[in-house]
């Protein structure tokens, strides 16, 4: 990084951080850690993918993100027969105008739940996919950019896998990162019991945050100093996946620079201008995992998750850290 | 820690592997020109066929299937008639190690054929190594070893690499992919991409330390007989390359003298008695036929028959305080030993077979050697210069009409005869074969100059005579030729003697050298009076006084300090230490070693405490203007070579690993793993160790700290430990 990052720059980047936490942590109870993730992904300006079962808040994590951000939020159920228009949006006929003009989709907002994903044909996954890669839409050959922060949440459900078509490993490189939301602790779902409400709308978040401010925690993000022996860390990691014989194919270059991206956002979220080796170590299976696929073919989805996560656990215990 | 250095692939290595195996073969190959067994054009082939198929590692997939598929009936086959007609098995079992080094040169090789061209290189080396027992033999073992182990590490290496798959026998007729695409030269250049000096230099250490210690080992167990042992010499016969035979034509000693190298190295154990003007009497030559000399029927009958044992004991004692001299004689000389006149004792290594007479001093073996010849004489008078022989003396007392020859034959022509008598009649009436000798020889150098390429006038008769009557230049041979006929036309008893005379002294491992150019021949008369034969050399420019110098002053008149000198002082080293008549000589190499190491230490010890006191001293010195500048300048030139060292093509010094260059970060990493301090404390520590260098607060500030949040943290729990005990 040759410019040097202002202090107080980084100081005003975490406090900002900080307050969408508190925020988010008000409707979102007992998950701290996915909420520091999702900021990490946020800071990062990647998409994210959660899979997990339905009903353990997935919508209302994206959707407090979007309120606490002072974002436009959309929310797209991916069907079967969802076509790529209804996610783009379509160019239609105006009578009075006599011409054709866009029509945005849903997808023109800055923070889009894409909804079980893998229920559409690849066409549809693809149009989405297109927008995920360059924040633009392609409609008759014209090119609309959709909102600024843009970030995807695309979630799955990894148990009920019938009539499914899951996304290509090509297209699983794109997210940034997979989480998992998992049950809530006993305490905190006692808490969600209590405050019954109806649906996520209902939920009442003030902005903390504006979008300016997103945009310039991103900007910042690229200049967080990464040390050559942390660039060595994250290199060795990713080779090391790519020799293990138990995983069909390592993590692509896509792949390191996603970590390594990743990793100095985790940094700016904790208030450094720089990134420590525990960064990239807490990252690795968040922002690994999906783009690895097993040599041998598991019967289960769940079980393939939960033994790529052991193997990358293996790998990364046997890298010691820079010292 | 590290990045991975670049690695050869496994082409690149399977590639190595196929280098390594060719040069261990040419290698090995190679050592059958010295041993002489009439196998260099097999020898030659083999090598060549190596060598082309090392350079083109596609060239194996041409040969033909009906190569691969005859070879080895063919082999046998040959193996077996080459045993049937020549009869020796060594140079047999050679040759069937050549043509099997030959196949595989010419084959793919797999893992099992690597390790087989391992064992039979190696036992080409040992069996020239101990035929010839030269010093080449150590040097080819040497990098015979270092390859064999490369190869094998190599073989090791690929072999794993291709997960212990490899096949067991390499594929005919197709080109595999690491020949395919082979380049010697992007190979050198990914060699030297992938070389670690560092690797490398720990390697040669290893393997100097290896040298070492089997070195030392070598001169600690006790020595044995290799030739005994073996039994190799025995089957290897060998025919005289030289001119020092049974006869001499006029022109073989010149000949000789045209070669430059060593023909023996000769000890000497009291170096105060050297003589500096040796003649190294070989073999004796009395009569005169057909323009040669030759050893008579009647002179070899004298030699006696043959005996067999180590010692030979003259019976003649020549007193006491006569040094000791060992002979080391190389191959291909002679088998006519040298020796400089009467002995009590000459002692081989080992049983010889050898015929002797004590009364001409010739001791000749049986065979030439077919290696380098070693032995020791005891009791030796140096000065040959008279030779008394009571046995000659009682037959020339006796002489008759008929008897045995008296050296004093005269085959010639009655013209060739008159004019030697016109010849003796021109030097003049002499008393006695001394004054005669010195006449004669005036009279020959008076009317003959020296030459190395001497011309007969032409006509009728002898040659000698003729040349003898003309004033054509001439060697020594025919110098000594006239001189022998001149004195027997007078009457006098002559003969020739060949051998050599002279040689240099080395300055660096203290011995006469005497090379192929003092090849000499000189004559001997009998003088009646004294009963002993007179060596007459016509040739001798030195004076008298000259002649009987001995010792330092003999030795100064010899040096020798040239190249070759050195190098071969360590062809004498090699003789010494391996060639032994007792275990003294090994006791004295150990005590050598052993007071050198100790020595060394000493020296050691005190440059330091020497170093310590100058550094002392100048440290007391006045802090000056110059001085500071002399330490500023010091410092500077540190800095700029350990930069160059760290930063340039080998990086002969590295901090650490890649990444860690910075040794302040390294500091700050050791910190942040030896103490669990205060979060502030490791907040800046981490960014010292991690950070952008700009952001950095001040190292030694943060050190400080650290130093100090870890005594605190140790004193506590010092405390602590006091208490509960």
């Amino acid at each position: 990084m040759s410019e040097f990052l202002q202090a107080d720059r980084v100081a005003g980047a975490k406090a900002t951080l900080e307050r969408l936490r508190s925020n988010m942590a008000q409707a979102i109870l007992g998950k701290d850690d996915v909420i520091e993730q999702l900021l990490v992904c946020l800071a990062a300006g990647g998409h994210l993918l959660i899979e997990d079962l339905p009903g353990v808040g997935k919508t209302t994590l994206a959707y407090a993100l979007a309120r606490s951000t002072d974002c436009a939020f959309s929310r797209i159920q991916f069907t079967s027969d969802l076509l790529p228009s209804d996610v783009t949006g379509v160019a239609i006929y105006d009578e009075a105008t006599r011409e054709f003009v866009f029509k945005p989709g849903p997808v023109f907002a800055n923070i889009v739940l894409a909804d079980e994903i893998n229920r559409s044909p690849p066409k549809t996954q693809s149009a989405l996919l297109e927008v995920m890669d360059r924040a633009k839409v392609t409609v008759d050959g014209q090119a609309h950019a959709v909102g600024s922060p843009f970030m995807v949440f695309a979630t799955q459900n990894p148990v009920d896998y019938e009539g499914t078509f899951p996304l290509p490993e090509s297209q699983m490189d794109r997210f940034l990162m997979r989480l998992r939301m998992g049950y809530p602790q006993h305490d905190d779902e006692i808490e969600i019991l209590r405050t019954a409400r109806s649906g996520y709308d209902a939920i009442s978040l003030s902005a903390v945050a504006s979008k300016a401010d997103v945009a310039a925690i991103q900007a910042l993000v690229p200049q967080v100093f990464v040390e050559d022996s942390v660039l060595d860390y994250i290199l060795r990691i990713v080779a090391a996946t790519r020799t293990e014989v138990e995983f069909k194919a390592g993590a692509s270059v896509r792949g390191g620079l996603a970590l390594r991206t990743a990793a100095q956002a985790r940094a700016l979220v904790k208030g450094r201008d720089f990134v420590l080796p525990d960064d990239v170590a807490e990252l690795v299976p968040v922002v690994l995992a999906h783009r690895l696929a097993l040599a041998r073919q598991s019967g289960d989805a769940l079980e393939e998750r939960r033994s790529v996560g052991a193997h990358l656990k293996r790998i990364l215990s046997a890298l010691p850290p820079p010292a | 820690m590290e990045t991975r250095p670049p690695q050869l692939s496994l082409d690149e290595l399977q590639l190595v592997r196929w280098l390594l195996g060719g040069l261990l073969m040419a290698l090995s190959v190679a050592t059958v020109f010295y041993l002489d067994i009439n196998s260099e054009a097999m020898a030659a082939v083999a090598l060549l066929g190596v060598l082309v198929a090392l350079a083109n590692p596609r060239l194996p997939a041409r040969v033909h299937h009906w190569v691969h598929r005859l070879a080895f009936p063919a082999i046998v086959a040959f193996f077996v008639l080459d045993l049937r007609f020549t009869g020796q098995l060594l140079p047999a079992i050679v040759r069937l190690d050549l043509m099997l080094l030959l196949y595989r040169g010419i084959s793919y090789r797999a893992r099992r054929d690597d390790l087989q061209i391992v064992v039979l290189g190696l036992f080409l080396i040992v069996v020239a190594g101990v035929l010839t027992v030269s010093l080449l033999f150590a040097a080819q073992i040497l990098v015979f070893t270092a390859c064999a182990l490369c190869l094998l590490m190599v073989v090791t290496i690929a072999d794993s690499g291709e997960g212990g798959m490899s096949p067991k026998l390499a594929v005919r007729g197709v080109v595999p992919p690491w020949a395919a695409h082979a380049e010697w030269r992007r190979l050198l250049r990914r060699l030297w991409e992938v070389s670690d000096w560092r690797l490398l230099a720990s390697a040669a250490g290893l393997f100097v330390g290896v040298v070492v210690v089997s070195g030392l080992l070598f001169l600690a167990i006790p020595r044995f007989q290799l030739e005994n042992s073996l039994f190799l010499e025995r089957f290897v016969t060998r025919k005289a390359m030289t001119g020092f035979n049974d006869s001499i034509k006029f022109g073989d000693i010149t000949e000789i003298t045209q070669d430059d190298s060593v023909a023996f190295n000769v000890d000497l154990s009291d170096p105060a008695q050297a003589p500096a003007q040796p003649y190294w009497r070989m073999v004796v030559l009395d009569e005169y036929k057909n323009g040669g000399f030759k050893l008579s029927a009647a002179l070899r009958s004298e030699l006696g028959r043959e005996h067999t044992s180590a010692n030979i004991q003259s019976g003649v004692n020549t007193g006491r305080g006569a040094p000791t001299w060992t002979f080391y004689v190389e191959t291909g000389v002679s088998r006519y030993l040298p020796i400089l006149g009467r002995f009590e004792t000459l002692r081989f290594r080992e049983a010889q077979n050898y015929r002797f007479s004590r009364d001409l001093s010739i001791v000749a073996l049986r065979d030439e050697p077919a290696s380098m010849t070693a032995y020791r004489v005891e009791g030796m008078q140096a000065d040959s210069s008279s030779l008394r022989d009571p046995f000659f003396a009682a037959r020339w007392r006796s002489r008759g009409p008929v008897g045995p020859p008296l050296q004093l034959g005269l085959q010639l022509s009655d013209p060739d005869k008159a004019v030697l008598a016109r010849l003796d009649s021109e030097i003049g009436p002499t008393v006695g074969a001394k004054e005669f000798a010195a006449k004669a020889i005036d009279w020959l150098r008076a009317k003959h100059r020296y030459s190395l390429s001497p011309h007969f006038p032409d006509g009728a008769g002898d040659p000698l005579v003729r040349w003898m009557a003309s004033s054509e230049p001439g060697h020594c041979e025919l110098f000594a030729g006239a001189l022998v006929l001149l004195a027997r036309s007078e009457g006098i008893p002559a003969r020739v003697v060949t051998g050599f005379k002279g040689g240099t002294w080395n300055a660096y491992s203290g011995n006469y050298t005497i090379r192929n150019s003092d090849a000499h021949a000189w004559a001997e008369v009998w003088d009646a009076p004294s009963a002993s034969w007179l060596r007459e050399d016509p040739l001798a420019v030195a004076a008298a006084s000259a002649a009987k110098e001995k010792g330092d002053a003999a030795i100064a008149g010899l040096m020798d300090r040239s190249w070759s000198a050195r190098l071969n002082s360590l062809r004498v080293f090699w003789y010494r230490r391996i060639v032994n008549f007792d275990q003294q000589s090994q006791a004295e190499t150990l005590n050598a070693v052993k007071e050198a190491t100790g020595s060394s230490g000493k020296w050691l010890r005190s440059a330091i405490a020497d170093a310590l006191a100058r550094a002392k001293v100048w440290a007391r010195g006045p802090w000056d203007g110059p001085r500071i500048a002399e330490v500023g300048a010091v410092l500077v030139l540190v800095g700029l070579v350990s930069r160059l060292l760290a930063t340039g093509r080998w990086r002969l010094v590295t901090f650490g690993a890649r990444g860690k260059g910075d040794p302040i970060r390294r500091e700050a990493g050791r910190w942040l793993q030896r103490i669990d301090g205060p979060r502030a404390l490791r907040a800046d520590l981490e960014r010292i160790r991690f950070g952008p260098a700009p952001s950095w607060p001040r190292p030694t500030d943060v050190f400080g700290r650290a130093r100090r949040a870890a005594a605190s943290s140790r004193r506590p729990a010092r405390a602590s430990s006091q208490s509960t005990s």
